[in-house]
């Protein structure tokens, strides 16, 4: 059997889902034994247009994007979008919540005029995606169980419970107990509620589950002491592209 | 009832005496709460806790456990799988034990499951009486306060020392190889029940106000009561209370292949009623699709299906749920007062 | 307590081979199987299989075929998720899983000497197929038979040639209808229960067998009741999420019944007052 080629393709983003690829390590190895990577411009040099499966990192955020994407999607066979950017709009768009003209400036200072952007999207909203492997950055672990399962010819199951049900696991304290408050409850698991773990929160970075009860959320958040701007914000941190969000 | 007597100053030895020959687990402090972990020293147990996070069943059914192991080539063979080196489970309440003994049960009935069962079989379970009650604990109400099976051991903290109730021979022998005893009197057993049931009259500060016996009649009557939407209207379909129960065992199965895609293994893992897609197969119909059918199906299961299969409710009272619900629904005292109420 | 070997684990499948594959409709096909240790499944009409593709996963399958002497069985599978996808992509002398059989069965000896009104929605034919065929098979044991066959369109017709061959027989009464008309359909158009104003049962002497989709029981068993047969003569077969088959796993409760070893065949006295179960 021919190995499927892969492509690795970014958009705005901090690259740091590929960045996760490439710390696999031991893993990658396997992984590169199964498949060719034909582009991956973070870790090699050679480039081809010519691949099966292309991992495309990064959200949207201009319309000259569009068209490279749309090349993307008419070269691969399956796409698969990798990290919150890409599959959710993620932190990028936080600026969609201000002026455009205002962030054009804010970013590019004096030379504002010499860039182009506009409200950033997922990649989804402007052509079809196959898979989602979501998180900010992505989970080794699940991208690896998306590999596989492409290679198996199976569509990978991804997640549809919050992330409480692998902090409980975990036997993490919650998050509320320790007088902080989390998106855990309404956001999609996959990562092995690896920021609670460390000590932190969920920060919602996966994404919502298909069916978040965002009014519960909204209303435990309210009861552990946040403001209706700081809830806002904490849906929009990661989801602000979502219908939630507005 | 046979029991014995080990001073506290002895005891160390014995714990000490169990880590060199065993396996050891049981419950530690973490972040102000407590878990079941491996214990590697005396001092690491704890025997005064109120409730860990989540229920011993961990060890006899993991989150996540393989069941067989493959190969993806033709002909190969399949192996089931297990872990079934014995330890020593240290520090179960009375509560979590009566748990256990449901899921003895479960496991056993009807097809029994060996990979439960063995690890089962190979676990040495030392219970404690509880020496302190977790705000939302209700085990007292649910008859949960002793078992008379279930445990090869069963400590009682009496101040200078602990009284030793022997359950198994496999428990006499270990205390008998490994522990300083000395014969516990008349009145230590006196003593034993007068502790046991101070703890409880604490406890039983929650409960029902009604009979819990009354429960699954009451159950009956209430498939279309207006409490599960309006409770449920607050769910996070998070899963939470399912984990987090020590009477919870649905599991899902898949399977997980290695990187070299040559060999895999089937595993299952926890799953839980209230989350979304429990009950919804592969042509998109879900048999429980609302919220409120998922949250009703919960309590129905604890105080009605698996009655008529364990003519016992199918909870012991820990509050884990309770405490863990962040919409605060999931209280089965609240729940199940209030439909009494109407 | 006495403990079951782990050889003995009831996850264990047991291999069987493709022996043959056929392309029922666009997203169905038939595939004959044979158990490699050359046993024969020993299933009765109604039971189903939990099917494995080792790497991809595993999948409750009613068992299509009547129990046959040279020991192989059918499966007919729509391809819809991810097993059925991957068996759909395997050939003939391919090997997969086989657990089970599981649950319960149609009355195929209860029924002995009396009449039968079979009907199936769509895919419902897929395990109502197995009794129809042991009937067939053994016709003078039992009395008058009549089935009923709905789908949804012509093209989601399965089992073609058996319909053909049903529909020409003098010793059984065969109607089909869809609820969509399509190219070159002359037949019935409209829901199923439309066919019953065609059929004539002798009541107290027939028994009801009807698997279809879950919508479809509540407006049958309505039907059937019109004709005056008794609740305990008719019969059905429920799909429920399944993983385990030996009633642990959870996912199959309907109150204190496991669909996986209560059933899939229930008799609708025995689940008429069930919440959840219709």
């Amino acid at each position: 059997m021919e190995k499927p080629r892969v492509a690795f393709f970014d958009f705005a983003s901090c690259e740091g889902c590929q960045l996760q690829v490439i710390n696999l390590e031991e893993d990658l190895l396997k992984v590169l034994e199964a498949v060719d990577v034909v582009t991956f411009r973070e870790a090699m040099k050679e480039h081809s247009d010519n691949y099966d499966i292309a991992f495309v990192e990064g959200a949207i955020t201009r319309k000259s994007d569009e068209e490279r994407l749309k090349g993307i999607r008419a070269n691969a066979g399956v796409l698969v979008a990798l990290g919150s950017c890409a599959t959710l709009g993620g932190i990028t768009c936080l600026k969609n919540f201000h002026d455009q003209e205002y962030v054009r400036k804010l970013v590019y200072g004096d030379k504002a005029s010499h860039y182009e952007t506009y409200p950033s999207r997922p990649l989804n909203a402007v052509v079809p995606v196959d898979f989602k492997i979501h998180g900010c950055p992505i989970n080794r672990d699940e991208f690896a169980m998306v590999v596989k399962a492409l290679l198996l010819g199976k569509n990978p199951e991804i997640n549809n419970f919050p992330v409480c049900v692998e902090c409980k696991m975990a036997e993490n304290i919650c998050v509320f107990e320790k007088g902080m408050t989390c998106m855990g409850p309404v956001t999609r698991a996959g990562c092995g509620a690896c920021c609670v773990t460390e000590g932190s929160f969920c920060w919602g970075c996966r994404g919502l589950v298909d069916d978040p009860n965002a009014d519960s959320q909204r209303e435990v958040l309210a009861t552990h002491g946040l403001s209706v701007q700081d809830i806002l914000g904490s849906f929009r941190l990661y989801t602000g592209f979502s219908e939630v969000a507005k | 009832m046979e029991l014995q007597l080990i001073e506290k100053s002895d005891h160390d030895l014995f714990v000490q005496n169990l880590i060199n020959n065993y396996q050891v687990e049981g419950v530690k402090p973490k972040d102000g709460s407590f878990i079941y972990g491996s214990i590697k020293a005396p001092e690491e147990l704890c025997l005064d806790f109120d409730c860990t996070l989540i229920s011993p069943k961990k060890y006899f059914l993991p989150p996540k456990e393989a069941l067989l192991q493959f190969a993806l080539t033709p002909d190969s063979e399949i192996t089931p799988l297990i872990e079934n080196d014995p330890f020593i489970l240290f520090g179960v309440h009375p509560y979590d034990i009566k748990a256990i003994n449901q899921m003895d049960r479960i496991f056993a009935r009807g097809v029994p499951d060996p990979h439960y069962l063995q690890r089962r079989e190979a676990a040495l379970v030392i219970g404690v009486d509880p020496t302190a009650v977790a705000p939302r604990s209700f085990w007292a109400d649910m008859g949960a306060s002793t078992v008379s099976e279930g445990f090869d051991l069963m400590f009682t903290d009496m101040g200078e020392h602990f009284i030793v109730e022997i359950g198994t021979n496999r428990g006499r022998n270990l205390l008998e190889e490994h522990a300083k005893l000395k014969p516990a009197t008349t009145d230590d057993a006196r003593e034993r029940v007068r502790i046991r049931s101070r703890i409880s009259h604490i406890c039983k500060k929650r409960g029902f106000a009604f009979p819990k016996r009354d429960i699954p009649k009451l159950l009956e009557h209430s498939w279309n009561n207006f409490l599960w939407e309006e409770q449920a209207s607050k769910c996070l379909s998070c899963g939470t209370c399912n984990i987090v129960c020590p009477t919870c065992y649905c599991f899902d199965v898949e399977d997980h292949v290695d990187l070299d895609l040559a060999h895999g293994e089937r595993i299952r893992r926890w799953d839980g009623c209230l989350l979304q897609d429990f009950a919804a197969v592969a042509t998109g119909e879900n048999f429980r699709e609302t919220r409120a059918s998922r949250y009703r199906h919960r309590f129905f299961r604890k105080g009605h299906y698996l009655f008529e299969i364990l003519d016992d409710l199918a909870c012991v009272g820990c509050g884990r749920c309770a405490s863990g619900c962040l919409p605060d629904i999931a209280d089965p005292v609240n729940l199940f007062n209030k439909l009494k109420e109407g | 307590m006495n403990q079951p070997m782990l050889e003995d684990s009831p996850y264990l499948p047991k291999w069987a081979e493709i022996t043959r594959i056929e392309q029922l409709t666009e997203s169905e096909k038939l595939f004959e199987l044979r158990l490699v240790s050359g046993e024969p499944l020993g299933h009765t009409p109604g039971q189903f299989v939990e099917l494995s593709v080792m790497g991809i996963g595993e999948a409750p399958i009613s068992v299509s075929s009547a129990p046959a002497e040279n020991g192989v069985f059918e499966l007919a599978i729509r391809k819809i998720g991810n097993l059925t996808t991957a068996i759909h992509g395997s050939v003939t002398g391919d090997r997969v899983g086989i657990r089970g059989p599981f649950g319960t069965h149609f009355p195929v000896e209860e029924a002995k000497g009396k009449d039968l009104l079979f009907v199936a929605g769509g895919i419902g034919l897929i395990p109502l197929r197995s009794f129809i065929r042991f009937v067939l098979d053994h016709r003078d044991d039992y009395g008058e038979v009549i089935v009923l066959f709905g789908a949804k369109n012509p093209s989601e017709r399965i089992f073609l040639y058996e319909l053909e061959q049903w529909g020409n027989r003098e010793d059984i009464v065969y109607l089909d209808s869809v609820d969509k008309s399509g190219p070159g359909w002359q037949g019935n158009v409209g829901v199923i229960t439309t066919l019953f104003s065609k059929i004539h049962v002798d009541p107290s002497r027939t028994f009801c067998i009807v698997v279809g989709p879950p919508v479809m029981y509540r407006f049958v068993i309505l039907e059937a009741k019109a004709k005056g047969i008794p609740d305990r003569q008719i019969f059905l077969s429920l799909e429920r999420k399944m993983k385990c088959g030996i009633g642990k796993c959870g996912h199959c409760q309907i109150n204190h019944l496991y669909v996986c070893q209560d059933g899939p065949v229930f008799r609708y006295t025995d689940i008429f007052d069930l919440e959840e179960a219709l």
